[in-house]
């Protein structure tokens, strides 16, 4: 009996395919809780942001009611000149949800575009997308946008499309690796044999069944990344410009307080800030280790 | 010695290649800008005479103020270059020992107060982390100085470099990307054969495994941090009144002040490449499979 041990031992096989609930620990499903809570409220404040029935005016100045500590009238408190700074917490996701999304839309389909092209044709191709992306990614990005601010207009989604650019080569990078694995596996193989095109291998079977996580958690950490650029320019001046509020310039505006003692100026929203961030970074790193790549921001 | 030799000669010319590609966008750029200036619509030769200026490292004279740039880049690049290396020792120190508890104890026990705070730490923003460190350290105690100028503190004004040093290397995010890469990679390394047959004859794991495991990963991951590095640069120059590269650069943004610009990208592009050629020098010292 002992002797067929191992013969046993090796007759179970692993299941081929693993659902993605299975595969999930708990630190995965705490992360990525915690991430899509981040992300549902941040979807809430934009959809509230544009209706304004919910929220106060975020523009209305109250001289009478300047520096006023966190109440029941107003959440999280008023600013200097008494405005409340829960609302323009608010209608600060208005500054990066849409040239946000810009950003990592160019990001994503470019660097799927170069990536799948310079997968497919290793030779020529590759070498010269790989030259012209590696230009972009060795200037270090504030110090290119500040450049694009100098040289064109400071607007938000001139910025955005820009940071969205240079993070095209890191994405191009892996879904080249992961295109030139694909294409030693078997099943496009057996899919060439059966005679599907080429378009149906590219699109169906590279595309979207398999390049699909590494798409996912790259958007969202290019939106984490997008928040942080968008609150460092707005915080050193260049973004988007005082009276509309954005947590880069409210932040800015409470460290003009902070030695004072009046801390929850920059506080509230800088705390804003971090959660935000840090919902976004552990969605991506909770994603990645569920779907088992490694991917790495 | 050949091989390495030459290794380093492909990456020189890379690095000149690049520089040559990063001078003709930014000269590319001059060309779609709105408005005039000198140099604008010349096409070639003035490019030409862009690439001898910044090669031959005489910059000429700035637009707005009319001074000589090497003569005030060059000190504020070094002193980005004391912070910037700083910070990267500052982010290994604090997350090389959070990364090996974490893989150790593989989160379930007591490491993930650690990749908590890795995560905190690494998503604060930068701005103000400086602004509460400058309170409580500075302002509420006194301990260390916010700045002192370069010639009236004598001795004591390396003691203004430790609060910026340690602001950007705690405020940056590679501590969780490193944190994150030490686990997964020396988990991956402690569970091969050879580990457990060394903890079977008790030889000891860490130092072994440690060597085997993250060294190459590590390298590289600090060597692509520094463009980032450079980036966190100009915030923490602008809070904490250093005068780096990164303060230049904010300050001549203001000015729009172009030339000052270009030679500011020039300088940490080349900080960037130095950054990549000590990683291949690094990874041909650690990888004997590239001997």
């Amino acid at each position: 009996m002992k002797r067929f041990y191992f013969e046993e031992e090796s007759l179970q096989v692993a299941p081929l395919h693993v659902p993605l609930y299975k595969r999930a620990s708990a630190q995965d499903v705490a992360s990525i809780g915690f991430g899509l809570f981040v992300i549902s409220y941040l979807v809430v404040f934009f959809i509230i942001s544009g209706t304004n029935i919910f929220v106060k005016d975020p523009m209305e100045i109250n001289v009478s009611k300047m520096f006023q500590p966190p109440s029941f009238e107003h959440i999280l408190g008023t600013d200097y000149l008494g405005r409340d700074i829960f609302s323009r917490i608010v209608m600060g996701t208005q500054a990066f949800f849409i040239p946000g999304l810009l950003s990592i839309t160019i990001s994503t389909a470019f660097g799927l575009l170069f990536g799948v092209i310079s997968g497919f044709y290793p030779r020529i191709s590759s070498k010269i997308i790989f030259f012209v992306l590696n230009i972009i990614d060795t200037i270090p990005r504030f110090i290119f946008i500040l450049i694009i601010i100098v040289l064109f207009s400071p607007s938000i989604y001139l910025i955005m499309a820009f940071v969205g650019i240079t993070s095209i080569p890191k994405i191009t990078a892996y879904i080249k690796a992961k295109v030139e694995v694909l294409m030693q596996q078997r099943f496009i193989e057996a899919g060439r044999a059966l005679g599907l095109s080429q378009m149906t291998i590219i699109f169906k079977h590279i595309v979207w069944l398999s390049s699909k996580s590494v798409l996912i958690i790259h958007a969202t950490l290019g939106m984490g990344e997008a928040i942080l650029i968008e609150t460092a320019l707005s915080y050193l001046g260049f973004g988007v410009q005082e009276p509309v509020p954005s947590w880069g310039n409210m932040v800015a505006m409470g460290t003009d307080y902070f030695f004072q003692g009046k801390v929850w100026l920059a506080t509230i929203p800088a705390i804003t800030i971090l959660f935000t961030i840090m919902g976004l970074y552990l969605l991506g790193d909770g994603l990645n280790s569920m779907y088992n790549e490694k991917v790495s921001r | 010695m050949v091989r390495a030799l030459r290794l380093i000669l492909k990456e020189v010319f890379y690095t000149l290649a690049l520089i040559i590609g990063v001078t003709a966008l930014l000269f590319l750029f001059f060309n779609l800008m709105p408005g005039d200036f000198a140099g604008k619509g010349e096409g070639f030769p003035a490019y030409l005479t862009l690439l001898k200026k910044l090669f031959s490292f005489r910059f000429g004279r700035s637009v707005v103020s009319g001074v000589d740039i090497g003569s005030i880049v060059f000190p504020a690049f070094r002193n980005t270059l004391i912070l910037t290396i700083g910070a990267i020792f500052i982010s290994l120190i604090i997350a090389v020992p959070i990364g090996i508890f974490a893989a150790f104890r593989s989160f379930r026990s007591y490491s993930w107060p650690a990749m908590v705070f890795s995560y905190i730490i690494s998503s604060i923003p930068v701005f103000y982390l400086g602004y509460l460190v400058l309170f409580f350290v500075s302002r509420q105690t006194g301990f260390l100085p916010i700045y002192y100028p370069d010639s009236s503190a004598g001795p004591y004004r390396f003691l203004s470099y430790v609060l910026p040093i340690i602001v950007l290397g705690v405020g940056n995010d590679a501590i969780s990307e490193i944190v994150r890469l030490i686990s997964s990679e020396l988990g991956r390394v402690m569970s091969t054969d050879y580990v457990i047959a060394s903890k079977a004859r008790g030889e000891s794991v860490l130092a072994s495994s440690v060597n085997e495991g993250i060294a190459i990963p590590l390298v590289s991951i600090v060597c692509a941090r520094i463009p980032f590095l450079i980036g966190g640069a100009v915030i923490i120059e602008y809070v904490f009144n250093w005068p780096g590269m990164g303060r230049l650069a904010f300050q001549s943004t203001l000015d729009r002040d172009l030339p000052v610009l270009i030679v500011i990208t020039f300088l940490s592009v080349l900080m960037v490449r130095a950054g990549m050629i000590l990683k291949e020098i690094l990874l041909y010292v650690f990888n004997p499979g590239k001997r």
